[in-house]
């Protein structure tokens, strides 16, 4: 699937694959981060989309893999819940230490500057929406099930999704279409694994974050009082900043 | 059909390595879980006096309506049942559940239960994906602990693809797949053996892990891709955002004052485990699936991930008395129970016991009871693993403690005597003492009346902790004696006594006290067993982030149920489900010989009084009574029960059931009422119906 596939673009003898490993350990998004532009192009690029005004950031040193996120989003879209059917993928390894990598994989679409998804699509249904802050999206009726836009992003696992009921592709839409949410969604509205996340591990941004290819680098611990006087650590190092120390919860535990 | 459910239980005949379908409709008014696999164990298991060891013996494995859904602290747990093996004199019917996300996939899959009937002629694990279902050979599995076999199978059904989104059938998935599986204690049918699921779940009481090994299963594992449907998902995304206000998740942003907080919703990320690690090591949170509160902990060294407050408990005062301060020992020996599979509470009780004839010269090298341990390795790492690895294998003193506690103090003919000091520490029905029934009734009481211990800690966090704490740090409990009579005489419905608060000399023994049993047997039966709400977050009671101080029971219950469900159904319905299902235990277990006489405490209930630590709780009991006219939290320490008056509290609770005061059992009347006429035929038949 994508992480293998080789991926050719025309004309230049080079694939985009090849194009992130050259990119080494920086990578698409760290690259990507640092144009704080409206558009965005590679070598061979005569595509080019404006950016995405809205990101999602997962702090995984605060995930607790409870998939909360996971099941709000099938059900605000698809009215079920499901984790296959999930725009977000949380990848949970029990057995792993803090801080191990891999422990628990947050798999959030990126809205990249430059969408291969998009670029890939043959007939315009993956675009950037903009009545939705340009966010990459899907346009169902225009969606022929190809699947070259699963394909195509370069993330593993792909953030776009199958849905194997509709045989269309969907992705992250920052919760735009989201007939099952009472708020608004989208770009400047609610977004349903934001507002679930009960460690608030998941944060909406409008600026692209600076990213490696493992993820965004982002602490969302120090924003919240309550998180070191639980006696959890707030520094990417396990350390904490200093703060009163809690007493012990008497809830039973 | 209702939202929530798939409509189809999975039976897994073993003997037979085939597996069959049952309409889950009929078995809907029990909600699920345990109401549903009370029923379905009913109709199933034909002779319910057989050995839990025997092949005849049935076990189910629940979901609720509510598992694989958002609905917090109720999405993750599974509720197993089934003739236990840890019951004594008799075995009696008992149930166990367990966190994590195996229920949530069982229901992906496409099944609200399981049933395991019959035992296999050689080790096996099962491997469910969505409707395919096949038995393997376990024997590359067999021997190895209870996180090396969940690794393996997550090996073999991810086929090396960690990341990788895999299909199954027409569906995809990234997942891992969710194992409950039985580590050395199930494989050598150890009484004391627990299933284990992911890090740190296990359904530990009943020795369903013994069961499992009876049965030559070693692991079930199943892996889900499809949808639960929900009746009406924006009430139930709704429903969630309005109950993070309840929760620390709804206020991360504000100061967190710990201290006298009691509600059991409200709690806070990784507080099951943060407190028994070295204070230096870094963690985070750990969560069920959907869980809003993420109890549980990962820690930098890996060690004792996702276990809780009691896998602590087995051993942690001995690392503190030996090192000074909580260490890396603690959370070693917690990984170890962990992968021995073995149940907490058995091993703390064991430990307890053996301390105590050790510090007697009964029990040492060279002793009466004959043993390698050396006690002055007590509190280390090495001392635990040596003492787990007996009670699995059964040698050295493990030779009668892998038969649990109760039935090695028979063995080495230290029953009556023991228990009646108090150095052994069973309750009574042959559980170890979790917390005391001198101080704490409510719980000594639903332990006496049921099958096991009850470890509901609903009232508990109330009445105990939140009192007792406050009173050691000297500060108030955030929710007053009295401001807990008031909420409680509101949200006990039907009761709705006050006087359900009174944990007084005279209060242990009212009426009121038998209405508040009543009450915890039938919410903790429908609400907590079959609808799975976590027990560390059920029932909302008192919420200091709830309006003036209440939480959310009564009112969210029901909104949940019917956000999933579709179905209108009130509270005191639910209670009425709660109730149907408390009789219809009851009646197994009067199947099974119980009756008045053997519901009594150990004698050390009767004849010795309460102090702190008896267990492994160093805090006085602090509890509510009503005193002089007035609400007032007090010392409730150096108690000890009256026979008489526990006898006649015996008889109002056993009237207020509708139950034969001079048997115990449900009379005829009560159990047509409830729609159990033929369960009430059933125990004609054997001459066991109340009159
Ligand atoms: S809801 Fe939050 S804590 Fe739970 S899995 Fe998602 S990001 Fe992690
Ligand atoms: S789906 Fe993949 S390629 Fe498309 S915007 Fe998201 S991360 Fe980028
Ligand atoms: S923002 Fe909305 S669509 Fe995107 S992952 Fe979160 S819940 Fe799903």
């Amino acid at each position: 699937m994508a992480d293998n596939d080789i991926k050719t673009t025309e004309g230049q003898g080079y694939s985009r694959r090849q194009f992130l490993i050259g990119a080494g350990g920086v990578g698409i998004g760290a690259l990507a981060g640092g144009f704080m532009v409206k558009s965005f192009f590679l070598p061979d690029s005569v595509f080019a989309v404006p950016a995405s005004e809205g990101y999602l950031v997962v702090d995984t040193h605060k995930c607790a893999g409870c998939a909360s996120c996971m099941l709000a989003c099938s059900l605000v879209h698809s009215g079920e819940t499901s984790l296959s059917l999930s725009r977000i993928q949380v990848i949970n390894n029990v057995f792993a230490a803090y801080g191990e990598e891999d422990s628990v994989v947050q798999e959030q679409c990126r809205q990249c500057p430059h969408p291969y998804c998009a670029e890939a699509c043959p007939t315009g249904a993956m675009h950037a929406d903009p009545d939705n802050g340009n966010v990459r999206t899907v346009d169902q009726a225009k969606c022929i099930g190809c699947e070259r836009c699963i394909e195509a992003c370069p993330f593993t696992p792909s953030r776009v999704q199958w849905d194997p009921k509709k045989r269309k592709a969907q992705k992250c839409d920052l919760c735009k279409d989201t007939p099952y949410m009472t708020e608004e969604g989208g770009v400047g509205g609610q977004q349903a694994c934001v507002a679930v996340c009960p460690t608030r591990a998941i944060s909406f941004v409008s600026d692209i974050p600076a990213q490696t290819d493992t993820g965004y680098q982002v602490n969302l611990r120090d924003d919240n009082v309550a998180w070191a006087l639980l006696g959890l650590p707030t520094e990417d190092d396990g350390s904490y900043a200093p703060v009163a120390t809690a007493a012990p919860a008497p809830t039973g535990h | 059909m209702a939202g929530g459910y798939t409509g189809k239980i999975l039976r897994i005949d073993l003997t037979n390595k085939s597996v069959s379908t049952l309409d889950s409709e009929k078995y809907q008014e029990y909600g699920g879980g345990h109401g549903m696999g009370s029923a379905v164990f009913w109709d199933l298991c034909e002779d319910k006096t057989v050995s839990g060891f025997d092949p005849k013996n049935v076990v189910t494995i629940m979901a609720s309506p509510f598992s694989g859904t958002l609905v917090p602290a109720a999405s993750g747990r599974t509720e197993v049942q089934g003739i236990g093996v840890q019951g004594y004199p008799i075995e009696y019917f008992t149930r166990s559940n367990f966190g994590g996300r195996f229920c949530g996939h069982m229901k992906w899959a496409g099944w609200d239960g399981f049933t395991v009937e019959g035992a296999a002629d050689e080790p096996v694990w099962i491997d469910i994906r969505n409707g395919e279902v096949e038995f393997k050979s376990a024997e590359g599995l067999w021997g190895l602990d209870a996180v090396e076999a969940q690794e393996e199978i997550w090996r073999i059904v991810q086929n090396g693809e960690e990341k990788e989104w895999r299909e199954l059938g027409k569906e995809r998935t990234t997942q891992r797949p969710a194992v409950l599986t039985i580590g050395k204690a199930g494989e050598t049918l150890s009484r004391t053996a627990a299933l284990i699921h992911d890090a740190g779940n296990g359904a530990g009481q009943g020795g369903f892990g013994g069961v499992f090994g009876a049965k030559n299963l070693k692991a079930i594992s199943v892996l889900g891709t499809g949808s639960v449907e929900i009746a009406d998902p924006k009430a139930l995304m709704d429903a969630r955002l309005w109950s993070m206000e309840y929760a620390v998740a709804g206020h991360l942003d504000e100061d967190y004052t710990p201290l006298g907080m009691g509600s059991m919703f409200g709690g806070a990320p990784a507080s099951g485990a943060a407190g028994y690690g070295p204070a230096d090591q870094p963690k985070s949170p750990i969560g069920c699936l959907g869980c809003h509160k993420n109890c549980r902990a990962r820690f930098a060294s890996a060690a004792s991930n996702g276990s809780s407050c009691v896998d602590y408990f087995f051993y942690h005062v001995y690392d503190q008395a030996a090192h000074g301060s909580y260490t890396q020992h603690i959370l070693d020996a917690t990984e170890a129970l962990q992968r021995y599979g073995i149940n907490s509470y058995q091993a703390e009780g064991a430990i307890i016991w053996l301390n105590n004839l050790h510090k007697e010269g009964i029990l040492g090298p060279g002793l009466e009871i004959d043993t390698a341990l050396d006690f002055n390795q007590l509190g280390t790492a090495e001392f635990a693993k040596q003492f787990l690895d007996m009670m699995a294998n059964g040698y050295d003193v493990g030779e009668a403690l892998h038969e649990g506690v109760a039935y090695a103090a028979e063995k080495w003919g230290r029953y009556e005597q023991d228990t009646a000091s108090g150095i052994l520490p069973l309750q009574c029905h042959g559980y170890v003492q979790h917390y005391d029934a001198r101080t704490e009734v409510e719980w000594g009481y639903g332990s006496l009346v049921g099958d096991r211990d009850i470890n509901e800690h609903d009232f508990n966090t109330l009445v105990f902790w939140a009192p007792s704490i406050s009173a050691l740090f000297g500060a108030q409990p955030a929710c007053s004696a009295d401001q807990l009579a008031e909420i409680m005489g509101e949200k006990l419905s039907p009761y709705n006594d006050p006087m359900m608060m009174d944990y007084s000399d005279e209060g242990i023994y009212s009426e009121s006290m038998a209405k508040l049993v009543a009450w915890h047997r039938h919410y903790t039966r429908y609400y907590k067993q079959s609808l799975a709400l976590c027990d560390w977050a059920w029932g909302d009671f008192f919420n200091e982030y709830g309006p003036e101080g209440r939480g959310m029971t009564g009112e969210g219950e029901p909104k949940f149920y019917k956000a999933v469900t579709g179905i209108d159904q009130s509270f005191e319905e639910g209670m009425e489900v709660g109730r149907k299902i408390w009789n219809l235990d009851r009646a197994i277990w009067i199947l099974q010989g119980r009756d008045r006489e053997l519901e009594v405490f150990t004698d050390y209930n009767y004849e010795v009084g309460a102090v702190p630590g008896y267990t492994t709780y160093e805090v006085p009991y602090v509890v509510p009574m009503y005193k002089d006219g007035q609400w007032v939290y007090e010392s409730a320490v150096g108690r000890m029960l009256d026979r008489d008056k526990v006898e006649e509290w015996k008889t109002k609770f056993y009237t207020l059931e509708g139950w034969d005061p001079a048997t115990g059992w449900p009379t005829r009347a009560t159990l047509e009422e409830l729609g159990l006429s033929h369960v009430a035929d059933d125990l004609e038949a054997a001459g066991k119906l109340g009159s």
